[in-house]
């Protein structure tokens, strides 16, 4: 019987290929499995490529790294609890030559370096690493060969490094304990540590670093030490997460959240072919059951028919996300050095499984209307009612299991879903009052406009869901491709405007006097200056942070490592506060902070809560009193964090400056003077600044082009799904129209029309949805001040009216080739 | 002689794969405003055809079709403004009542009074109780009786009804008959008609049979018996 029910699936299956409802639905199913199969790949790929590289270059079965030199005390038990120990220490510096400078990592080796694995020099530049087993000879440096070209520097140059000459004597290719810096693209150099001594740096600048050899239960002891004695150090160990790992966690959450959107359109398409489905199964099912078959029968051939659908495209989605995935790989190989692409069976296995019992809940209302009616309800065509609403509460738990999974910033999350839930109203609104009112107010006119107004209004939930699929597309790419435009431009407006053309991010209170002096005797602009410290968040409300959270966020990430503690008495004019109450001058109560909403959001804060920072080398416990968010328009240096002034009497920690500058043409060679004098300072030019935010939107763009194109062709698939399902009751009114003695002309007229009114509603509600949205999210999420370009929405809406009716026009165009005979045969 | 329709000489075939398939030839055939034609004859001997050669919404293989409006010769595709048709299967739009499908062509021309005609017309067919319904809350002959009024509710010269009463039982089927062939002469329009039913088609002052290509009239007014019009109270 099954296998008599198969051949039968099979047979129906080859028939219905070519038709235009199985066409839509393979392109649903191809592209999203495609996006998830591609996403999943990489991401697995990732995760493998980061454990790897934590086994291979961690350069220590144990790295304990902190701002602080651990004390002598300290150090003993450290050496007692492990095996060996290798000190490093890491300043970030600029070097300078012959009037040119260049910022980069600075590292400081001893004799006893590297502990584990191969450190790689060479004496030329296209000379293969040779391994070398000792550090930099005293008065030595080894520049990596990015700095050898920024610095027109050769081997046996020598380089000023704060007034002292080192000789270029090597080329460093490949440290083995590369892993904590692996994410960064600073440029790296290497001195001998009895040189960094003599250079004479802040203690406070330098970072500390020991690579430690020690077995799996020595870590573990360690890792019980560091939690007891070191809160704040940052412990990395083989069997741990790499560095990169939370934050890959994160962008994976990110556009597995951005699935959402690709699964919601995908359920709006499916919702409108399943009327076509539900139609052609329930007509076979009912002749099966006329001729004496079980209703199972119906079910079971049409279960088989979908899933032999799904199964011959599986070898092509297979190909095309492999393709997609090498592309990828490739492209990641920028960041990710030495990624190698690689198959991953299980994983695709998994994703496939996912996607095809998600479709399968898109789909479960075709079998439930063949279930629950009789052989005269499906003749009749009267199976709406239960599995009606079944297809819609199926979807939206499937949609809302996919969103909590994916769920990574709460509150992006909850303003997406109230943006979308906003939008799906709007429209219906828009569509049901212009509908109404246009064909009330129409009613006393004659033409084909109050005509095709009428036949709408009396279609107007068939035309609401039309609508409601196309107006989402519409909202949703436009939405994205807006964000794109505004995200680049208002950023880098916003830079040029308000900061200066350098960005000093660390200055110590010595070198921030010494700039504001040079800067007034050069005449040079300071835009801003803001004083704070380094805390380390360790524990709320007396529970760890670690605890305190295991899901990946913005500021989590953050949190891992020290923060900017700002001070200041009045909330600063970029500032407003939005909840709580900001202290009164002079308070006594130095043990409070203000956080910033996002944060607050986040973590899960709530004014009152206690939060516990490591700051220089103690424990100090704040409350939170306020809560404050970023205000445009007065310098872009804002903080996070900030408490009194009168905290400061309590702390002993090193403070630092943010500051901005604005330096003329003639100015910039001033430059070279002051980085000779603090090479420590970390000052970044404007043209460095946005050399790195065009890279950073470059990726963005990518990124976001390749998404928009998804949903591209998923607005496609989606008007085309809305036409393939009313197009038997379309082709039937032109036959009727026909009838009337009206020409094939009149109805192409009237067809324009509706795309036309259909449009003009579908981009109202995208426009006034992506407005609504802008308004929410910009502010929040990504600190812009949501300022609608009023010609660029006016375009927008002018393009949405011509590609929608267009596509409509052309894609309904079958609907015309209908007569008045068709309606004679039609028996 | 009042409007009327002249076919002359039409010949009407198609070609399949392998063959040309001819359906009828040479065939004369003048429809007169305000009488009543029935054609009758086998399955597939091209009766469907010859109702679309005859509205112009299809143009003959060979032969020439004309229509004369007071006393104008035009085409056959100039006709289509005093067209209506009535189908076997009703086809009304299911997501209208009853009168907004009425007056559903007037409103495409444009007639501001549409819903009050339209209800006229619904009162005429005997459905002023079911103006607010949908199709599906309407038996087989209530829903035709719907498809007659909107038919002729814009008044048009020449009806034409391809198995108008194919689809009911004889109760209903004679209800439509009488309705349709009444309401017709009252508007002055030219009814016609094809047919499998005999009974229907005995109704008519004109009856062919279109078999073996030919079209030959087999009763012509003079021939009934006026005795047997059933006449009908209103329409």
């Amino acid at each position: 019987m099954l296998s008599n029910n198969l051949k039968l699936a099979w047979h129906f299956y080859k028939q219905e290929y070519q038709s235009s409802h199985q066409r839509l639905l393979r392109w649903i199913q191809g592209i999203l499995l495609l996006f998830i199969i591609t996403l999943s790949q990489s991401s697995i790929s990732i995760q493998a490529y980061l454990d790897h590289n934590l086994q291979s270059l961690l350069g220590a079965d144990a790295v304990l790294s902190q701002k602080a030199e651990l004390t002598p005390s300290q150090h003993t038990e450290v050496i007692e609890i492990t095996d060996d120990m290798v000190i490093t220490q890491h300043i970030k510096t600029t070097l300078t030559h012959n009037g040119q400078w260049q910022q980069a990592k600075l590292k400081a080796v001893g004799e006893h370096y590297p502990l584990q694995g191969e450190l790689l020099t060479s004496t030329a530049l296209k000379e293969k690493g040779m391994p070398t087993f000792a550090a930099p000879k005293n008065g030595h440096i080894w520049l990596d060969a990015r700095i050898l070209a920024s610095l027109s520097l050769n081997i046996g140059d020598h380089l000023q490094l704060a007034n002292q000459q080192f000789l270029v004597s090597r080329i460093l290719q490949h440290e083995p304990d590369r892993l904590m810096e692996g994410h960064t693209v600073d440029m790296r150099a290497m001195i001998n540590l009895q040189d960094m001594k003599a250079l004479n740096f802040s203690p406070d600048l330098i970072h500390y670093r020991y690579l430690l050899a020690a077995t799996p239960a020595q870590v573990n002891n360690l890792i019980k030490w560091q939690e007891n004695n070191l809160p704040a150090a940052e412990i990395r160990h083989k069997n741990g997460n790499h560095p990169l790992a939370l934050f890959w966690q994160r962008t994976e959450n990110f556009m597995g959240l951005a699935s959402i959107i690709l699964f919601f359109m995908a359920a709006i398409a499916v919702n409108q072919l399943t009327q076509v489905h539900m139609k052609k199964d329930q007509y076979f099912s009912a002749i099966c059951m006329s001729l004496g078959a079980s209703n199972s029968t119906g079910i079971q051939v049409s279960f088989f028919k979908w899933f032999i659908g799904l199964l011959l495209l599986l070898p092509v989605v297979v190909l095309l996300s492999a393709c997609s995935h090498w592309l990828i790989v490739n492209w990641l190989q920028e960041t990710f050095a030495d990624m190698q692409w690689q198959w991953h069976a299980k994983s695709a296995l998994v994703s496939i499984s996912a996607v095809v019992t998600i479709f399968a809940v898109f789909h479960a209302p075709v079998w439930l209307s063949l279930r629950n009616n009789s052989v005269a309800n499906l003749f009749a065509d009267k199976s709406k009612g239960l599995s009606h609403w079944l297809s819609k509460i199926s979807s939206l738990i499937v949609l809302s299991a996919v969103t909590i999974t994916y769920s990574d910033n709460a509150l992006l999350t909850m303003m997406m879903v109230a943006a979308t839930l906003f939008t799906i109203i709007l429209m219906i609104l828009i569509s049901w009052s212009t509908l109404t009112l246009g064909e009330k107010f129409t009613q006393n006119f004659s033409g084909l406009v109050p005509f095709s107004l009428f036949m709408m209004k009396q279609r107007l939930v068939s035309k609401s869901t039309q609508i409601l699929g196309i107006g989402l597309c519409a909202f949703l790419l436009l939405f994205t491709l807006m964000l794109l435009k505004d995200l680049g431009a208002t950023m880098s407006s916003y830079q040029r405007q308000h900061d200066g053309n350098v960005m000093i991010s660390q200055a110590t209170k010595p070198q921030m006097q010494f700039i504001e002096n040079w800067a007034k005797e050069q005449k040079i602009a300071v835009r801003q200056a803001k004083p704070y410290m380094y805390a380390k968040l360790i524990e709320i409300n007396q529970q760890s942070l670690s605890k305190f959270s295991d899901k990946p966020s913005d500021s989590l990430a953050t949190f891992s490592r020290a923060i900017r503690l700002h001070w200041t008495e009045q909330v600063p004019q970029n500032n407003k506060v939005i909840d709580g109450q900001w202290w009164q001058p002079n308070s006594e109560n130095w043990q409070q902070v203000s956080i910033e909403e996002e944060v607050m959001t986040d973590l899960g804060l709530a004014i009152g809560d206690w939060l516990t920072f490591f700051i220089g080398q103690e424990e100090i416990k704040f409350q939170i009193t306020a809560s404050h968010v970023f205000k445009p328009g007065a310098g872009s240096i804002t903080f996070w964090v900030q408490m009194p002034p009168t905290a400061l009497a309590h702390i002993q920690a090193p403070h630092y400056n943010m500051a901005s500058i604005e330096l003329d043409s003639q100015q910039w060679p001033l430059l070279a003077n002051l980085w000779q004098k603090f090479p420590s300072l970390r000052m970044i030019s404007l043209k460095e600044m946005t050399d790195l935010f065009d890279r950073m939107l470059a990726m963005i763009t990518k990124v976001i082009s390749g998404f928009s194109l998804m949903i591209i062709l998923l607005a496609g698939v989606v008007i085309l799904a809305s036409i393939n399902a009313l197009e038997s009751k379309e082709k039937k009114k032109n036959s009727i129209i026909m009838s009337f003695g009206f020409t094939r002309s009149t109805c192409l007229k009237l067809n324009i029309i509706e795309w036309l009114v259909t449009a003009s509603i579908t981009a109202t509600g995208a426009i006034l949805g992506t407005y609504f949205t802008g308004l929410l999210i910009y502010q929040s999420q990504f600190s812009l001040n949501y300022q609608p370009d009023f010609v660029w929405l006016i375009a927008t809406l002018a393009t949405i009216l011509c590609l929608v009716t267009g596509l409509g026009i052309y894609a309904s165009r079958s609907n015309l080739k209908s007569s008045v005979k068709q309606l004679m045969a039609d028996t | 002689m009042s409007n009327y329709i002249e076919l002359k000489k039409i010949s009407q075939s198609f070609n399949t794969n392998d063959a040309t398939i001819t359906l009828f030839n040479d065939l004369n055939l003048v429809i007169s405003q305000g009488e009543s034609y029935a054609i009758t004859g086998p399955s597939g001997a091209g009766k469907s055809s010859l109702l679309m050669l005859i509205s112009g919404l299809e143009e003959p293989t060979s032969g020439q079709g004309i229509y004369v409006d007071v006393e104008q010769k035009k085409t056959l595709k100039e006709l289509r403004n005093d067209i209506g048709f009535i189908f076997q299967q009703f086809h009304l739009l299911p997501e209208l009542t009853a009168l907004n499908n009425v007056a559903l062509p007037l409103k495409l021309r444009g007639d501001k009074n549409a819903m009050a005609k339209a209800k006229v017309w619904l009162d005429k067919v005997g459905l002023a109780h079911r103006v607010d319904h949908k199709p599906s809350e309407l038996s087989g002959g209530e829903q035709q009786r719907v498809a007659i009024a909107r038919a002729l509710v814009f008044e048009p010269k020449f009806i034409f009804a391809d198995e108008p009463t194919g689809n009911l039982d004889q109760k209903s089927a004679t209800e439509i008959a009488n309705i349709l062939f009444t309401c017709c002469q009252e508007n002055n329009a030219a009814l016609v008609l094809v047919t499998h039913s005999e009974t229907l088609a005995a109704r008519a002052q004109h009856k062919y049979l279109l078999a073996d290509r030919q079209l030959n009239q087999t009763v012509s007014p003079s021939d009934l018996d006026t005795n047997n019009i059933v006449q009908v109270a209103s329409c």
